[in-house]
């Protein structure tokens, strides 16, 4: 088994070369990791999906590893595989997944979590954001919440996030303004300045 | 992840910051956290295709051919070694006109192109 100080670039060689399996699921075990938090994100949260579709984008990556030609790096690589598979997969079953709300983003029917609140202590109010913002993002649009993802949660530039998502980078930025005027409205109770924004 | 002292952030004098802070945060504590793999990786390898795999009568098959070609080739070495010298003979006894020459050269190009084309095709 390839010892876990081994660069990607030999593990890919190994793979690629002699077929070498213990190579690639040295690959695996180094980027499941983030491929699949990554994954339960644009998921909003459904981790079986995720899950499923984070085994696809491994898959696809060891079919297309001949392709893979450094001109990113690796795991920025397999993140481009596994937006692809979420986008694809969402396009296939965008009725059963998300169902239609992209248009309703300042509805609250429930109305039992967007509002900041008045919690007490910090990290109270900070759990609760986090579960508002998380429940924002669901109405997101796939492509803007991958643009969001990528940008925020995974750290990426513009440019990386264009290279991810296979768009323009003017895309990017639009798909990210978008979002954050969908999160805005809806997390407009966390606003400390509400009326600056209305 | 509750206890980052940025989630709270929420400057005044930019209200679009709040948001900013919030999704840097909420980007951060995705980042810092590890996903056990709780079998994920056994479970990619287990659907990757088959590895290729060479037919088990391919190795005893080219052991044969290659005992049929050695014992050939020994077979005929000896006689083609004195038809070889024969013929070396025959051609310095008597001259040899220029289209002969040029048949040979030509014949001996053929060959020299077959085999260089048989051993790139199977490298």
């Amino acid at each position: 088994m390839a010892p876990p100080g081994v660069a990607d670039a030999e593990l890919i060689a190994r793979v690629v070369v002699h077929d070498d399996r213990h190579a690639f699921s040295e690959l695996v075990r180094r980027y499941q990791s983030p491929i699949r938090a990554t994954l339960r994100r644009m998921t909003a949260g459904n981790h079986a999906l995720a899950d499923d579709l984070a085994q696809e984008t491994f898959l696809l990556a060891y079919r297309n590893l001949k392709s893979f030609r450094h001109e990113a790096r690796f795991p920025t690589w397999l993140h481009r595989i596994a937006t692809n598979a979420f986008l694809a997969d969402a396009r296939k079953r965008k009725e059963e997944l998300l169902g239609d709300r992209d248009g309703d983003v300042v509805d609250d029917e429930d109305g039992d979590g967007l509002d900041a609140g008045g919690a007490g202590d910090s990290h109270e109010r900070a759990a609760s954001l986090k579960l508002d913002l998380e429940r924002a993002m669901a109405t997101l649009s796939e492509a803007e919440r991958a643009a969001i993802v990528q940008c925020y949660h995974n750290d990426l530039t513009h440019e990386e996030a264009a290279y991810v998502l296979d768009c323009p980078v003017g895309t990017v930025k639009t798909h990210v303004l978008r979002a954050k005027q969908k999160l805005k409205l809806r997390l407009a109770a966390w606003n400390p300045e509400p009326d600056a924004t209305a | 992840m509750n206890s980052d002292p940025t989630m709270n952030t929420r400057p005044a004098a930019d209200p679009a910051n709040w948001l900013d802070s919030a999704l840097a945060a909420d980007g951060g504590s995705h980042r810092d956290a590890y996903l056990d793999d709780a079998g994920f990786t056994a479970r990619v390898m287990a659907v990757l295709p088959a590895p290729a795999t060479l037919p088990a009568w391919r190795k005893p098959a080219l052991s044969v051919l290659w005992a049929v070609a050695g014992l050939g080739a020994a077979l005929a070495l000896p006689t083609a070694a004195t038809d070889v010298a024969r013929e070396l003979f025959r051609l310095a006894a008597h001259p040899v006109s220029l289209l002969e020459i040029g048949a040979a050269i030509a014949a001996l190009g053929a060959i020299s192109w077959a085999g260089a084309a048989y051993v790139l095709r199977h490298d």
